[in-house]
């Protein structure tokens, strides 16, 4: 079941030792967040279309709509071929370290058991199995983000080696800052 | 019975946020460090920081799952609510989607190749 692990989008930090070339690859958007963006573009254009005074029947304007989204899907799957066929040809020149890394990248997740016990402490009432595999999914985003985050802040400060609460703990408190990491225990009481 | 093992829940509640920070239960160790080495870390990292990252990760999971707890059907939590409370971070909302995608694929793939069995037994 490797498909359920780490799809190949998010490109992981290779090693320490190229810290710009990497650090910028980290930044990529996900293609999905990317195709998200070119909905609404798709939706701004019908209104025009609709304004415009061809007296086309509404037929017509549905036929376009559909080849607009015909185009803009084929322009999606044709993008997702391409991001495809990049990271192959990238893994493919992998040293023995960056596969090893890799692999560990796209194996590692949560016990969904261990996870399903801990929500259903928490509820007390069963936990739909989709709702364990999205919270599987997303807590390992959230590792993914501290982890890279810490990273960052023992580069910053120059240090080595593996990595230290403190680094984790100045990445979490970063991470708070730019809204990442929602906490309930400080709840701000507008009204008395 | 509901009612004792209702207890039981809340208990283990109580003694997982009054125990010190020695005998928290390591759930998490092995699957995190292999995690904490695929995203760049060191091939062994420190324990200190397994531990804190797993604490991390627990409370995380508890945030989220007491904040779907209160969002659409209150006292049930469903996908939909996930899917509510992370729709301002991009990274995680576009990967929930992706996972719950593939799901429904698989289920889909396994169950016609159910159906094909059953049609050549």
């Amino acid at each position: 079941m490797d498909i359920m692990k780490t799809p190949p989008k998010t490109t992981p930090e290779k090693s320490k030792d190229s810290p710009s070339p990497s650090g910028s690859k980290r930044k990529v958007h996900t293609p999905s967040s990317d195709s998200d963006s070119e909905k609404p573009s798709a939706k701004q254009d019908t209104p025009d279309r609709k304004r415009t005074p061809s007296g086309s029947p509404p037929e017509k304007k549905r036929k376009t709509e559909n080849e607009e989204d015909h185009a803009h899907n084929k322009q999606k799957k044709e993008k997702q071929e391409e991001e495809r066929l990049k990271m192959q040809v990238l893994v493919s020149n992998f040293s023995e370290e960056q596969l090893n890394r890799y692999e560990m990248y796209r194996r590692a997740a949560f016990p969904k058991a261990a996870v399903r016990r801990l929500m259903q402490s928490i509820t007390g009432c069963t936990v739909p199995q989709n709702v364990v595999i999205a919270m599987s999914g997303i807590a390992k985003v959230f590792v993914g983000e501290v982890v890279e985050e810490a990273l960052d802040v023992m580069e910053h400060w120059n240090e080595t080696g593996p990595l230290q609460p403190k680094h984790l703990r100045e990445s979490v408190r970063k991470l708070k800052s730019r809204d990442l990491i929602t906490s309930t225990k400080s709840k701000k009481v507008l009204f008395r | 019975m509901a009612e004792s093992e209702k207890e039981q829940g809340a208990e283990f509640e109580d003694e997982e946020e009054d125990t010190p920070l020695d005998k928290r239960k390591k759930i998490f160790s092995k699957e995190l460090r292999c995690m904490m080495y695929g995203f760049g870390d060191d091939q062994n990292p420190y324990t200190e920081s397994v531990d804190l990252l797993q604490d991390l990760v627990i409370e995380y999971i508890t945030e989220m799952t007491k904040k779907a707890m209160d969002t659409g059907r209150p006292g049930r939590i469903q996908v939909e609510d996930i899917i509510f409370l992370i729709r301002k971070d991009p990274k995680k909302y576009s990967r929930v989607r992706e996972l719950l995608l593939m799901n429904e694929e698989l289920r889909k793939a396994r169950k016609a190749f159910d159906e094909i069995k059953f049609a050549t037994k």
